[in-house]
């Protein structure tokens, strides 16, 4: 089996008799060895994740009448169920009687039949382990923060001892890429460029999502974001963004750029947002307390909750922000009431500053508001401005 | 250059990209044009900006880049070329598997000639942290308040005449760049030797604030401390953060140590307090200093990165005295800000019962839905069960002051159950069940701040709430 030292795939074509039925080891042992077909064309289907498919072109020397074609691997995970042969030169009259595979042995034989001696064209394909593709982002916005420009890279890990050379991969979406690919190597390739993508940044404050930045004195965490949306009004929508990691940058006006940060970025099909996490805004102090907890009797055993949650915001940046207050019924009602145990049944209170909530990103346990927060003054204090949140939760027992 | 574990050598011939790095005939190794170092205090983490000159030849030019022995995180080596290098474009980037910590761009030309590329990437075990040095009046009135950063490299890699930035904020990273650096490429005795910084960083804050003043005393001892520069640092904010620029560059040798003058503030004016707040400061009266980060207390031209603050007292004789050596946290330009001092022995407080009674009782008998009030005119039996009543306390806060001028107090705890709470000293509420109250105390004095807590009982009790009730 020198043959098998040569390349870790091998296909041959073998000359045997017709009436020859053993498996390829005996059939190696046992018979002249004619052809050693080069791979002539190469490509990798990269589109479902965890299957990757090989296709490489090959030309077999047949004779007329029944051939073996061996099909042979070493160190590589390939999938014998997945390998096909397929005639491109004479499809109709080259055709695959059968195929053998031999027990303990990575390798198959197809019993090949042929009209006529001469070279064939033949494709084959398979699915193979350890070939697989990555996504990774990298932004960079602009000194504004207005627009950033993305560029996407697709990483193609090859982890076989195969070197499949020059290659045409097609990642499932955006262009195909033809480059060589080695044996035991990664390769990075700019897949997709976006420039002047619009950006909105938002900052939120969530308790049940993002927690406290100081617990001791009630001051939550506010993560701000970047948000893009993938769709062709916002310079993006050519297809799906597949996740990976996004690292971001940003213009820092002296001719070079600074880190902000990086997230994974989930999956974005079209016309959906994606949401990155870069940081933590430290100059907006938002402290939230409860102010209010009465529980008034309503009829027999059920009670009303009168709620009322107070953040007093602070920011000191020298800018105005809009900051997403949100608040988590469900939370809420651990928080003050207990253990949530059947779903929580509020309402919006009278008294309370918040009033208008965002519809578009309201849900029934998530409340989510608009407010606008001034900058500090010419005496560098941080305006504090107070909203309330009154909620009803009613029918409890 | 010939020293540094970070190579960039290239091979000027076209090449098949797929036999790279089994035959690299290394022509050049050019060296750093210029390097900026941008240091975050959040995370161990530094993005290193490196311009430099390579020759490159018409058709597929292969840069070999290396960092053997280092802390550079693999997946953000990253090349870009110039603007004005039209002529040339980056194909592709491989890593090869078989060796670790080593890269190949491929980059195609299409002509003869130098080009200046630029290589940026992160590395591990630059570390970067702020300190303060406050130096009080005899009278606590004011202090002189000096903010230091002291800039740590255990990297790995030498840093000469570089550009040094540091940035105050706290970035989001999805993983760890050490974790990215060391990842099959270093063995872990190596990045324990490196990251000294980061060793550092793991402690509770107590060893850290020691660590770093052992790490101060003793790259001071090797002088590596070139003594307190009188650099003035650029602030300037981008996006979340605050950015720190030392004007022109410094050099940064692996396993030494830099500390340069952040600002200085003079005559900051400091308010004392003394606060009771169980839920922050634990269950003890502490001195607090408070301080307003703006320019009125003579700071206020940068946010306060966090930090250990060391607080001393000016004594008459000249010399100093221990004040307390306390962390801080990030504090916004334009923020009020405190140093907890801890229990002052001459300021003590006495946390008394005075009085116990109950009331309001409510009576059931043998139909638990019916109550029966003694107060309300209904006879009792003495088979009857109490179902509810209040439970008063009167309760006093004791402060004696033994300094010699007066001081403010501030109390604020929480109180579970359904309370009212009777006080003179006007309190306000918190939060739903924490009252809140101040008032202050002369010099000398012995001063009771008294109120009543009535805690309803049993079926009386309806709420989680402290009500508050005039007295």
């Amino acid at each position: 089996m020198n043959a098998h030292r040569l390349s870790s795939l091998l296909v041959a074509a073998v000359l045997v008799p017709a009436w020859f039925t053993g498996f390829p080891s005996a059939a190696f042992s046992g018979v002249k060895l004619i052809a050693l077909p080069q791979r002539e064309r190469v490509e990798i289907q990269l589109e479902v994740p965890g299957l990757t498919l090989i296709e490489e072109e090959r030309t077999v020397p047949l004779a007329a009448g029944s051939n073996e074609v061996v099909f042979a691997w070493a160190n590589a995970a390939i999938d014998k169920s997945t390998v096909q042969f397929r005639c491109l030169s004479d499809p109709d009259k080259v055709q695959v009687i059968s195929v053998s595979y031999p027990p303990n042995e990575n390798a198959l034989t197809w019993q090949v039949s042929s009209p006529t001696a001469g070279p064939a064209k033949v494709r084959i394909s398979y699915v193979i382990g350890g070939v697989d593709k990555s996504y990774e982002y990298r932004a960079e916005a602009g000194k504004d923060e207005k627009a950033l420009t993305l560029w996407q890279y697709v990483e193609l890990h090859n982890r076989t001892p195969e070197a499949f050379g020059e290659s045409d991969m097609f990642t499932g979406y955006g262009e195909r890429l033809e480059r060589p690919v080695g044996a035991n190597e990664t390769r990075k390739i700019l897949a997709a460029r976006f420039d002047g993508v619009p950006i909105a940044k938002t900052y939120t404050a969530d308790l049940a999502q993002f927690g406290f930045l100081d617990p001791a004195k009630r001051q939550l965490k506010i993560p701000m974001h970047y948000v893009l949306k993938n769709d062709a009004t916002h310079g993006l929508g050519r297809f799906p963004l597949q996740p990976g990691k996004a690292r971001i940058f940003q213009d820092d006006g002296h001719g070079t750029s600074a880190f902000l940060g990086e997230d994974w970025a989930a999956f974005a099909a079209k016309d959906d947002e994606l949401k990155l996490f870069i940081g933590v805004a430290k100059d907006i102090v938002v402290t939230r307390t409860i102010e209010k907890r009465d529980r008034k009797q309503t009829a027999g055993p059920l009670s009303d909750y009168d709620l009322v949650v107070k953040y007093e915001i602070e920011n000191f940046k020298d800018a105005p922000v809009t900051i997403d207050l949100a608040e988590s019924m469900n939370a809420l009602h651990r928080e003050v009431i207990g253990e949530v145990q059947r779903p929580v049944e509020w309402v919006l209170g009278s008294t309370g500053s918040l009033k208008e909530q965002d519809n578009a990103k309201s849900t029934s346990d998530r409340i989510v508001f608009r407010v606008a927060a001034p900058p500090r003054g010419a005496d560098q204090k941080a305006v504090k401005k107070t909203e309330t949140l009154h909620v009803v939760m009613k029918n409890e027992w | 250059m010939l020293h540094s574990p970070l190579t960039l050598a290239m091979c000027v011939l076209a090449v098949a990209a797929t036999a790279v790095g089994q035959n690299i005939d290394m022509s050049t190794l050019p060296p750093r044009d210029s390097v900026q170092l941008t240091i975050y205090n959040g995370e161990d983490l530094t993005l290193v900006r490196e311009s430099r000159h390579v020759t490159v030849k018409r058709g597929v030019n292969s840069l070999q880049f290396s960092w053997a022995n280092t802390l550079i995180d693999p997946t953000s080596v990253t090349l870009s070329l110039g603007a004005k290098e039209t002529d040339l474009e980056l194909i592709d980037t491989r890593y090869p598997h078989d060796r670790p910590q080593v890269l190949y761009w491929n980059v195609e030309s299409k002509r003869d000639g130098d080009a200046q590329v630029e290589i940026t990437y992160f590395t591990s075990g630059i570390s970067w942290a702020a300190d303060y040095v406050g130096i009080t009046d005899a009278g606590d009135q004011s202090m002189s308040f000096d903010g230091n950063v002291t800039i740590t490299n255990a990297s790995g890699e030498d840093y000469e005449g570089a550009q040094v930035r540091m940035v105050v904020g706290t970035i989001n990273l999805v993983e760890k760049i050490r974790d990215l650096a060391s990842r099959g490429a270093l063995p872990d005795e190596l990045v324990q030797t490196l990251v000294y910084g980061d060793r550092l960083r793991d402690m509770p804050e107590n060893a850290r604030a020691a660590g770093r003043l052992m790490l101060a005393e003793k790259t001071k001892d090797i002088g590596g401390v070139e003594g307190l520069g009188k650099k003035q640092i650029v602030k300037e904010g981008l996006s979340e953060y605050f950015i720190f620029t030392v004007p022109g560059t410094e050099t940064i040798k692996n396993g030494w140590s830099k500390r340069m003058r952040l600002f200085e503030g003079t005559q900051v004016p400091l308010k004392t307090v003394y606060r009771f707040r169980p839920s922050e400061y634990g269950n003890q009266l502490v001195r607090m200093f408070l301080v307003r980060n703006d320019e009125k207390s003579t700071l206020g031209s940068t946010p306060l990165p966090d930090g250990w603050v060391r607080l001393f007292r000016k004594q008459a004789t000249g010399g100093l005295s221990v004040v307390a050596f306390v962390p801080t946290k990030y504090v916004p330009i334009g923020q009020e800000f405190e140093f907890n001092l801890g229990r002052d022995p001459q300021v003590i407080l006495e946390r008394v019962g005075k009085r116990n009674w109950r009331d309001d009782f409510w009576f059931v008998r043998n139909d638990p839905k019916k109550l029966y009030s003694p107060d309300k005119g209904d006879r009792v039996e003495p088979t009857d069960k109490v179902s509810g009543w209040i439970d008063h306390e009167d309760r006093v806060e004791r402060i004696r002051n033994y300094r010699g001028e007066s001081i403010d107090v501030e109390f604020r705890f929480g109180i579970d159950g359904d309370v009212s709470f009777k006080s003179a000293l006007a309190p306000t509420l918190f939060d739903f069940h924490t009252p809140d109250f101040k008032s202050s105390v002369k010099a000398g004095e012995t001063k009771e701040l008294a109120f009543e807590i009535g805690r309803k009982q049993g079926t009386s009790a309806k709420q989680n709430a402290v009500t508050l009730e005039g007295k």
